[in-house]
């Protein structure tokens, strides 16, 4: 177990330098933040002058190393707009994000595990074609106007929840309910195929054959085994996760990861794009490995190798 | 008396194409401690008919018609919870794959244990020292580890004892084996029969064994039931399946065992194929395939008819014979 996850996290250095070379090329290539720093009526000189002073008029290979030799050291640039450190910024709002993400799931799970065996163990009656066809609609709804609908009906019209921000639980429901529909969604639509499967193998007749409950059946012979491709692909999720808290993060003025790096987009704070951008490149491969010791522990013919 | 007697069984499925007759009119009974085994080609509707007896038909297939009797109760007509309690304790059943018939992700002792703590009402520690004496029972060398050990790790020839140990954890007093050996090489065959053998005249167990292998027949059943296209086409003893065989499909079954004496004769085979059952033959359903169809076959289905003591048969040739007499 040990050698296995040296292993994985040796190979996580290749992985993080190509990231680390896209995002900074995607940046440079987005043109000379200068312009927008300086006031509208600055002089050309001026411009030129900071261009030179932000080490911004140098080659890109040798920007590109100057920024690696202080990735290694832990250094992500100044942030233009704050005047700060770059990582402190983006470390900060981290678990505002985090918050919301694993609020999310947890909704999604509650929801998608008990619909998606539900709706597997009655295939094509009309209630699993209920569940499908919810599970379509949850996963076609945009996060964007889902999040604001949510905000018309519950928050402006009733009044249950707040409209925007960070704080109490309260603040939490509406936007990790928008995060979390899309995921749940997905999730319903792959348990139900991956238990449908499961349920037509040879080792749950023989569950059957014993006279086990349907309840043992169901959820102790054939949930776990249809949960491998489950975890899998749920995993290999996490960019949808976090591209979906960007905008619900928006919408909610929720402070978080996503908000930030929207706002560094607009105004072209480079060295907290490539920040976020490096940290949550971080998340996708942890959840990614998290995911490979899951299935590990869940299916005892994977071996650590 | 008959531990299981299975009268004018009929299980139909409702599938886009209409209503498929897997098993259609089928009836035959098993005694204690007897071996009945059910012959046929892949699609004659024996795994349909063991399942119906399990209780295990899922929709879209349902018994249609006929009854079980176990035991003196019918079985078509007792609730889901009474055949829980029989499932796997008075019933138990062992299928063809034993590469997929465990559950890859328990370990053998956890899945042997199960049925010992459901039905039995033991505590856990009873229950694994009970499995593990199982284990042993089925020449399991090393039964305590296998019991902790996974099914991957096992052959399939160990697999299939296992499965052996569980379905007979709970002393059955019947035993339903479909294809238990097909999946194995000849000589674990040889073995696991044995084994099942001996261990059902311990307890004399009755067995019900499907199989489309007449070697297995002739090494294991008291009575065998010949089926085809859903029914029953032939129904007699082993020695008199053997020796006088009498319908054409029987007769064509036996003539494409390889027999050792005649080994380099070219082995017969019976032309055509199985009907599907959305395309049967009007008349006997044997008739296309049938060296000796006659007029009649094609326009009448034959009734099962007992020709001499204890030998049924489904045939026009033996109606006539017997009317002409």
């Amino acid at each position: 177990m040990i050698k296995f996850l040296f292993k994985r996290i040796l190979e996580f250095i290749p992985v993080l330098i190509i990231i680390s070379f896209i995002v900074f090329s995607l940046v440079f290539v987005a043109g000379n933040p200068v312009a927008l720093m300086l006031p509208e009526d600055a002089s050309q000189e001026d411009i030129e002058r900071l261009t030179v002073a932000l080490g911004l008029d140098q080659p890109f290979i040798v920007q590109y190393g100057k920024y690696m030799l202080g990735l290694i050291q832990g250094d992500f640039g100044r942030s233009f707009r704050y005047n700060t450190d770059a990582l402190p910024l983006v470390l900060e709002r981290l678990p505002a994000t985090l918050e919301l993400a694993a609020a999310s799931m947890v909704i999604a799970i509650i929801i998608a595990i008990p619909l998606g065996v539900w709706s597997a163990t009655r295939k094509n009656t009309s209630m699993d074609l209920l569940a499908t066809g919810g599970a379509v609609i949850g996963k076609a709804m945009p996060n964007f106007w889902l999040g604001i609908m949510l905000i018309l009906l519950f928050s402006v019209t009733l009044g249950w929840f707040p409209v925007s921000g960070r704080g109490t639980m309260a603040h939490l429901v509406l936007p990790a309910i928008t995060l979390g529909t899309g995921i749940a969604a997905e999730m319903t639509r792959l348990i139900r195929s991956s238990m449908v499967e499961i349920l037509s193998q040879d080792y749950v007749r023989t569950a059957k054959s014993k006279g086990l409950r349907d309840f043992f059946v169901v959820y102790k012979h054939a949930f776990r085994n249809s949960l491998i491709p489950v975890v899998t692909i749920t995993a290999l999720q996490t960019s949808t996760l976090v591209g979906g808290a960007l905008i619900t993060e928006t919408v909610f003025s929720w402070p978080g990861l996503g908000q930030l790096l929207i706002q560094a987009v607009n105004t072209r704070d480079m060295a907290i794009v490539q920040a976020s951008v490096f940290i949550i490149a971080i998340l996708v491969i942890l959840m990614n490995l998290l995911a490979d010791i899951i299935y590990r522990i869940l299916d005892p013919r994977i071996k650590y190798s | 008396m008959a531990v299981l007697n299975v009268e004018d069984l009929h299980t139909y499925f409702k599938t886009e194409h209409g209503i498929v007759p897997s098993v259609n009119g089928v009836s035959f009974e098993v005694k204690e401690g007897e071996t009945l085994a059910i012959v046929g080609e892949s699609g004659s509707g024996k795994s349909v008919t063991s399942l119906s007896i399990m209780g295990l038909i899922d929709a879209p297939g349902k018994v249609e018609k006929g009854s079980i009797l176990f035991e003196g109760s019918d079985l078509t007509k007792i609730g889901k919870k009474e055949y829980r309690k029989l499932r796997g304790n008075e019933i138990a059943m062992i299928f063809q794959e034993p590469l997929t018939s465990l559950n890859p992700l328990f370990t053998i002792g956890n899945q042997l244990s199960e049925s010992i703590k459901l039905h039995q009402k033991v505590d856990k520690k009873t229950a694994r020292v009970k499995s593990v004496e199982m284990l042993r029972h089925v020449g399991i060398p090393r039964a305590e580890k296998v019991f902790n050990s996974y099914p991957h790790t096992l052959s399939g020839g160990m697999r299939q004892r296992v499965m052996i140990a569980m379905a007979l954890s709970c002393n059955p007093k019947l035993l339903i084996a479909d294809e238990p050996t097909t999946a194995l090489d000849v000589t674990i065959q040889a073995q696991i029969l044995e084994l099942m053998k001996k261990l059902a005249k311990e307890h004399s167990t009755a067995i019900l064994l499907i199989t489309h292998d007449l070697g297995v027949v002739a090494e294991m059943a008291d009575k065998v039931v010949v089926m085809y296209a859903g029914q029953v086409v032939e129904y007699t003893d082993v020695y008199t399946l053997f020796s006088n065989p009498k319908h054409p499909y029987t007769k064509g079954l036996l003539n494409s065992t390889p027999k050792f004496h005649e080994i380099e004769e070219e082995l017969e085979s019976i032309k055509g194929t199985v009907p599907t059952p959305t395309n049967m033959p009007k008349g006997c359903k044997f008739n296309p395939r049938c060296p000796f169809a006659m007029d009649v076959c094609t326009m009448n289905e034959p009734a099962l008819n007992e020709t001499s003591y204890d030998h049924k048969v489904r045939c026009w040739l033996y109606e006539e014979k017997e009317a002409v007499i």
